[in-house]
């Protein structure tokens, strides 16, 4: 494909992605679907700003959910406690606290690799749960952040469910352009050679331990971002958006999707977000377990398809071709 | 050494243990700008150890490692590659799932650093890559992946890289290991005619790749010197055919 053609289609993609509630209203008078879609972009942001680590620099973090908690509590306890909703304000502090923590762990974790890297980021997240757990006083401990605000641009009201799902589709294009750009670029080249040789790529001269810092407190921001708009969406914020599961769900996402792509992230989004919240209504109340089937799932896709869903769709393509 | 010609690489007293193991006992040269200089010595010599220290992959024990004047004995392998060191491993070290264009681009591109975002690497940097893989004899394979190439192509891929560094000194570990005779020659060839500028420091087991590259020999024995000098005198140095060049004949 031509890239103007191929550009014409992924801004019209785009576009219809964004304004999904307002063309979709005819046919989906429950909302259902809109918001089905807008929790599944969040997840898609924050699995794509994981991929940045685990699959283009080979830095399988399981403790990636500790900045998306960060900015969900960043974004709500800063709206409280400023007494505004405007959304630079919020999603400002959500960001910058999100990157101090990412940058606070990185120093301590980037140095070490594989199973090390895993366990630190493991330890150093469920340390974070823990004072997101406990710190009652600010983070509402136990009970969650409630009453979380819905964001204000200057005079823009963006609380209705509508604009709330608009302002997520936005900040999925965006990150989904931020992250492309970055893959196709020196920077993203410089992590893939970081991931297949490190040694060898400081002796081309990279400094590769603050690559890779750069790199998590980059993935870091931008979960921080995601958490964000899950505060605003739910308006809540509960001490397990910052805990284990969370960051296991991300890991997930993006194996099954399919690592080390744009895509991957993205379908793999896809298909969790049904099987969480799609599966389970179709299914006798006793047998609603999504969470094992996303484990089956998992194990099937480890030990059968690595490359996860792009992969598998890849392959298929390359044999109806050879065909 | 040619009388007052300045040391590019300077090294004093070098010392490397592995626990009770020592590698280096104390090991001192000095290569000049554009010197070509061979290490030999029997293996467990040290030689890789010297090497691995002058790259900045391992610390000596004790010591002083120089680059044209400059103390670098504390700096990190990055920092003394962007001095213009540039090391070809003893086996191969290259980005398997990369093309051989890529792996050469990965070099030329650290000059101008990796925080660069949104724009797609410069045409001039695989055109660039292009042309070393042309040079070192690899035209027609850029785009094929590290893994599907040959032993021998990928050592030619290893120098390749090394050189797209624009290096000031060239590290070369065993460059010919594992080659076909066709493949040696041609790797040799290939050293000898690079930028008389260029600093060459060689390891290397094959007697006719040193004779014919180096300028000077230096003969290690259990991590020292024991041997310095051009390759005629080394060559007729008692001390060094009965620790190295001799062994084959007396074996035989």
């Amino acid at each position: 494909m031509r890239p103007l053609a191929r550009w014409t289609l992924v801004a019209l993609a785009a576009a219809a992605l964004v304004t999904f509630p307002y063309w979709s209203a005819p046919w989906e008078s429950t909302r259902f679907a809109t918001t089905l879609l807008r929790d599944g972009l969040i997840l898609a942001i924050f699995a794509l700003s994981l991929d940045l680590l685990v699959g283009r620099a080979g830095m399988p973090s399981l403790g990636h959910a500790a900045f998306f908690g960060a900015g969900a509590y960043a974004a709500g306890i800063a709206g409280q406690r400023l007494g505004t909703d405007q959304l630079p304000v919020t999603l400002g502090a959500a960001a910058l606290v999100a990157a101090l923590l990412a940058l606070v762990i990185g120093v301590l974790v980037v140095r070490s690799e594989g199973i090390f890297f895993l366990m630190l980021t493991l330890a150093l997240a469920q340390i974070v749960f823990a004072i997101a757990f406990q710190w009652t006083a600010v983070t509402g401990g136990s009970n969650g952040l409630s009453g979380v605000g819905r964001p204000m641009l200057a005079t823009l009201d963006l609380s209705s469910p509508d604009l709330m799902y608009v302002l997520v589709a936005i900040a999925f294009v965006l990150s989904a352009i931020v992250v492309w750009g970055l893959a196709r670029s020196p920077y993203g080249r410089a992590l893939v050679g970081v991931r297949e040789n490190e040694r060898r790529m400081r002796a081309l001269g990279y400094d590769t331990a603050r690559l890779r810092l750069s790199a998590f407190v980059l993935a870091g921001t931008i979960a921080g971002i995601a958490g964000a708009l899950s505060a605003y969406s739910t308006r809540f914020v509960s001490a397990q958006d910052a805990g284990l599961g969370n960051s296991v769900r991300a890991f997930v996402t993006v194996l099954v999707g399919g690592a080390g792509t744009l895509a991957g992230p993205i379908a793999g989004s896809a298909l969790v977000s049904l099987i969480e919240r799609v599966v389970p209504s179709l299914l006798p109340v006793e047998l609603r377990i999504s969470e094992a089937i996303l484990g089956l799932m998992f194990i099937a896709f480890v030990l059968f398809a690595r490359q996860g869903m792009v992969g598998l769709g890849r392959s298929a393509w390359l044999r109806v071709r050879a065909r | 050494m040619a009388a007052g010609a300045r040391a590019v690489i300077e090294v004093r007293e070098l010392r490397r243990a592995f626990g009770g193991v020592v590698a280096l006992d104390g090991v001192s040269l000095k290569i000049s700008e554009g010197e070509r200089r061979a290490i030999i010595g029997p293996n467990g010599a040290g030689k890789t150890t010297l090497i691995n220290i002058l790259a900045g992959e391992i610390p000596p024990t004790a010591g002083v490692v120089r680059l044209a004047g400059q103390d670098i004995t504390r700096l990190r392998s990055w920092q003394r590659a962007r001095l213009g060191l540039a090391h070809v491993y003893q086996r191969t070290e290259l980005f398997s799932p990369l093309s051989a264009r890529e792996n050469v681009a990965l070099a030329v591109g650290a000059r101008r650093g990796p925080y660069r975002v949104f724009r797609a690497p410069p045409r001039s940097e695989y055109a660039e890559a292009d042309a070393m893989l042309e040079r070192v004899g690899l035209a027609g394979r850029e785009a094929v992946l590290v893994r599907a190439l040959s032993h021998g192509e990928r050592r030619q891929l290893e120098l390749a890289v090394a050189l797209a560094q624009r290096p000031r000194v060239l590290l070369l570990d065993e460059p010919t290991a594992g080659m076909s005779p066709v493949e040696t020659a041609r790797i040799t060839e290939l050293v000898a005619g690079l930028d008389r500028a260029l600093t060459i420091l060689i390891v290397e087991h094959d007697m006719d790749v040193v004779f014919r590259l180096a300028d000077r020999v230096t003969v290690l024995h259990e991590g020292r010197v024991i041997a310095d000098g051009t390759a005629a005198e080394v060559r007729g140095d008692v001390r060094v055919h009965d620790v190295y060049l001799g062994k084959a004949v007396t074996v035989a």
